[in-house]
């Protein structure tokens, strides 16, 4: 009998050996901070002098008085609205057109994809210059026409929407790639079979090339709209989330919060906030993939 | 004269492509110009204006770009390497062995797709304090050793390599550890390559977590010792931040204008689930 | 009248030519098979057709009109492809009405024609379903629907049965040619299997890179291969094709000799032709044999020389057996031998 309990076993012990290392780790820096994130919300700040303190839900309660916070929020929600939609819609037209047998694609598709490549930060940088106020780029531009100088970065009315251009364009090459392979996997029986019975370019785009596209559509959406919540470097070079919290975002909120004010447990209570909202996204996704219908 | 509207499409098309491609080049284009002439052609396009590497020299002397590089570099390289690991092991568990509550430690390391370590900073911190790591290279590598995207990728390339193979080698009488040094890593060669990109790419980029754990020369990555030289406080001149940051970007731009197929097809490789 | 004609078409791609001077002309009404090898040029002809392609040179004609420079739409033909090319994400129904919706044709005659179509084809209980969810065949008969809802007279097939298996694709090219008579349509249909070309054909054109190699009725290019080629590439098994040797020219004294060469041609005769003789005849050691239930194939070995024939039923043969195989002279055919050209059989039959 050993033997048979022994070959029983070993799949579970050997796949638990392998397994461990990984789950450890990621345990130890997503689960376990989720779970003690909701703890420390929970307190109240401890110093030096004074320990924390249980305040049940006072931390909560604070957040829904915070006008910060709903500025934040709204913020934030403006800022996925924005990059999300015209990313991926400049990302499908890019991938649309580089998917032609135009002349010199590849370089077309390496400016496009470029931006990808390069950190937050450099761009960040180079764009902060384009937003100065009289030697910038856009007010020279603007400055051709007659247009005034202005504080791009400074006005509380367009901060946000300077980072949503930057971001729009740092962005789009890396959906398009996911359009391109999708596009390249469509066969080209089914382009000509269209021609043939007469549909015209946007009949068939509307037809057949952007349903089918609708799977890749799914996962790059999800991409963006978690990134638009989880991407604020920007933020440190460009507004620091200003002029008056104009144009900041929540998790760079967070960590105002946390390495600013040294509140760590208002942070706490706010990063419980981010992690349903990521959570959310993460269930409308799988709602959404199961009634996806499986063409296959 | 044959399909002449056909011809004028496809002239709109290509002008199009290049056009749109020359704007999202622009910003690039107007970095490398500020880069590499005197401060008072930043923003006066003149074609014949002197080329100078002054801006370089000097950004190189100001700031620490040296270390900061290297400290990037031995991050990246930790980093990579711990993944491949970790990811590898889970990756094989996962596509390989039935082992009870599979499924569920699956969707909970799946999590991490969406719950980055970056959004749990203020704990994730508070973690890394606690083991009196703050301020070390391994203290921005930690938590993303053991990365949920690598696993997937990896458990995806695995589950799809022909069940014969394995087979085979276990008629041999190769061991388990055999057949995933021998079998699964070799074939899934191309996943290694993509994911390997990807990564390295994420984190040379990386910033707000570093930035959150360092507080020195000693540690700080290239991303936040550009952020911190290129402050408004620091009053630096434009011209020698442009430099900086192409420093900063440029290796990896290189890597990627030389590579430029393998980059794109890894991130395409990567994204099809 | 809607006939097709194809003038001096050629096409290249960069520098190598695939299509040299084809000229042919399907009738109205006709059923033409493209026949050939791989990679001869055939998808390339019928893409050249459905407008799909362009010519490098050469004039495409449809019911007597220039097509060459017009858009596929613009052809007024329909076309079915091997893969079938279905929509995943639309129903059968949807999927036939591609091309209506597209052109915009009234609902109520949409409605007509699926319907027709539908019950034509016998679609009628799928038209809810996914291709997915439907089996080769019945796939294969959706993209039928769509080239027939269409109700234009000139429909390409390239390939399309490729992808049934066996017992299905004879059904189903019954089916086409039961339709293609029915509702008179003039159809081009490509195909590498002669045994299709030859059970569904009116005309067949032969290819071989890129070139007519014979063009004429499944009977012509049985009885009267034009070349070589065509002798060996129609009929299963193939032609017997040999060189005349020193044995071979004694044992046949009806074959021309010129007296400079023996051997200025080749001698071409069916496998069902090669008869076995007990006294006249060439010497031959039997080297396999294949029981094939209605006949039994027996491969030979004379000299140089292999002969493949046929004979009825289960054959008392075995291999090391020796033979004496006869060849009548009303079933040679006689090809040159550089050229591969036939060689006339009033020209040789008199002079013998
Ligand atoms: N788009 C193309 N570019 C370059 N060469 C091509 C192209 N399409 C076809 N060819 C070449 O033209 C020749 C004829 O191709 P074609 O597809 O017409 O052959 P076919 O007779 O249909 O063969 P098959 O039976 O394999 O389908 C081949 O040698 C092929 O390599
Ligand atoms: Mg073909």
């Amino acid at each position: 009998m050993k033997p048979l309990f022994q070959l029983r076993y070993r799949n579970h012990v050997n796949g638990w050996l392998l397994v461990l290392p990984a789950v450890f780790m990621i345990s130890l820096f997503t689960h376990y901070p989720i779970g003690s994130n909701l703890f420390h919300s929970l307190f109240s700040m401890g110093t030096v002098t004074r320990p924390e303190v249980f305040i049940g839900l006072e931390n909560y309660s604070y957040l829904l008085d915070d006008e910060i916070f709903w500025k934040v929020l709204t913020n934030n929600l403006i800022y996925s609205m924005c990059t999300v939609p015209f990313s991926i819609a400049i990302a499908l037209g890019m991938a649309l057109l580089i998917n032609r047998n135009i002349k010199g694609r590849s370089l077309v598709r390496m400016a496009f994809f470029t931006p990808t490549v390069l950190p937050m930060i450099a761009v960040a940088n180079i764009w902060l210059f384009f937003y100065t106020p009289e030697y910038g780029l856009f007010d020279q531009i603007f400055g051709i026409f007659g247009g005034d100088s202005h504080n791009w970065l400074g006005n509380p009315d367009t901060s946000l929407f300077c980072l949503i251009v930057m971001v729009i364009w740092k962005e789009s090459g890396f959906f398009m790639v996911f359009y391109l392979a999708a596009l390249q996997q469509l066969s080209p029986e089914l382009k000509e079979a269209g021609l043939m019975e007469g549909s015209g370019r946007w009949y068939y785009f509307r037809r057949v090339t952007f349903p089918l596209l609708m799977p890749t559509t799914l996962f790059v959406t999800v991409n963006a709209v978690v990134n638009s919540f989880k991407l604020v470097d920007h933020l440190v070079i460009m507004t620091k989330g200003g002029p008056d919290n104009a144009s900041s975002l929540l998790l760079y909120y967070i960590y105002e919060n946390a390495f600013s004010f040294w509140d760590t447990s208002y942070a706490a209570t706010l990063t419980v906030v981010l992690v349903l909202i990521l959570a959310i996204i993460t269930i409308i996704q799988f709602v959404v993939v199961e009634k996806r219908i499986h063409y296959q | 004269m044959k399909f002449r509207e056909f011809d004028a499409e496809k002239f709109i098309v290509t002008t199009g492509a290049w056009m749109l491609g020359g704007i999202w080049l622009l910003p690039l284009v107007f970095a490398f110009w500020s880069a590499f002439h005197p401060a008072e052609f930043s923003t006066n396009f003149e074609l014949f204006a002197p080329l100078t590497i002054d801006n370089f020299v000097r950004a190189w002397s100001y700031a620490p770009f040296p270390r900061y590089l290297l400290n990037t570099f031995v991050l990246v390289t930790l980093i990579l390497a711990a993944q491949f690991v970790l990811c590898t092991l889970a990756a094989y568990g996962f596509a390989r062995f039935d082992f009870f509550g599979k499924n569920v430690v699956f969707a909970l390391v799946l999590l991490q797709l969406m719950i980055m370590p970056e959004v749990l900073l203020v704990e994730n911190y508070r973690t890394i304090s606690s083991m009196g790591l703050l301020d070390t290279i391994p203290a921005i590598g930690l938590p993303y050793m053991a990365s949920a995207f690598g696993i997937f990728l990896l458990r995806q390339s695995f589950k799809s390599i022909p069940k014969e193979l394995v087979e085979a080698a276990q008629v041999e009488g190769v061991s388990a550890i055999g057949i995933l040094w021998k079998v699964y890593i070799p074939l899934a060669k191309s996943t290694y390559i993509a994911y390997g990109l990807v990564s390295v790419s994420y984190h040379w980029n990386n910033f707000l977590w570093p930035l959150v754990v360092t507080s020195s020369v000693n540690s700080r990555p290239l991303t936040v010792g550009l952020a911190i030289f290129g402050a408004p406080e620091s009053g630096v001149d434009w011209s020698i931040i442009t430099a900086a940051t192409v420093m900063t970007m440029s290796p990896l731009l290189v890597a990627f204008i030389l590579f430029q197929r393998q980059f794109v097809q890894s991130f395409m490789h990567s994204g099809i689930k | 009248m809607s006939s097709i004609i194809l003038k001096d078409v050629c096409k290249s791609w960069d520098s190598t030519q695939v299509l040299k001077n084809i000229n042919f002309e399907c009738k109205n009404g006709n059923l033409l098979v493209l026949l050939g090898p791989s990679g001869c040029g055939k998808s390339t002809t019928l893409r050249l057709i459905a407008g799909l392609e362009i010519p490098t040179s050469g004039i495409v004609e449809i019911d007597n009109r220039d097509v060459s420079n017009l858009p596929p739409v613009k052809r007024n033909i329909s076309m079915v492809f091997q893969n079938y090319a279905l929509f995943p994400h639309l129903t059968v129904a949807e999927n036939i009405l591609f091309g209506l919706k597209a052109r915009r044709v009234p609902k109520k005659e949409q409605k007509k024609r699926l319907k027709d179509t539908a019950d034509l084809l016998g679609l009628s209980d799928f038209l809810g379903r996914r291709p997915a969810q439907l089996s080769g065949g019945q796939r294969q008969r959706v993209a039928l629907g769509r080239s027939i809802v269409a109700q234009v007279s000139v429909c390409l097939m390239d390939e399309p049965l490729s992808n049934l298996d066996a017992k299905l694709r004879q059904e189903m090219r019954q089916e086409i040619r039961a339709l293609q008579q029915r509702l008179k349509m003039t159809m081009i249909y490509v195909t590498h299997d002669q045994v299709e070309a030859m059970t569904i054909a009116d005309k067949i054109i032969l290819m071989k890179d890129g070139e007519i190699e014979q063009h004429g009725t499944p009977e012509d290019l049985y009885n009267q291969p034009a070349t070589a080629f065509t002798g060996n590439f129609i009929g299963n098994p193939p032609m017997n094709i040999l060189t005349p040797d020193s044995q071979i020219m004694s044992a046949f004294s009806y074959l021309p000799r010129s007296p400079d060469s023996i051997s200025a041609y080749l001698l071409g005769i069916r496998p069902e032709n090669v008869e076995i003789s007990e006294d006249s005849g060439i010497e031959s050691s039997v080297m396999t044999t294949e029981y094939l239930g209605a006949d039994s194939l027996i491969v030979c070995r004379s000299g140089e020389q292999t002969i493949t024939l046929t004979v009825k039923g289960k054959a008392d043969i075995t291999a090391g057996d020796f033979l004496k195989l006869d060849l009548k002279p009303k079933h040679i055919h006689l090809f040159d031998r550089e050229s591969g050209m036939r060689l006339e059989d009033s020209a040789w039959r008199k002079a013998s």
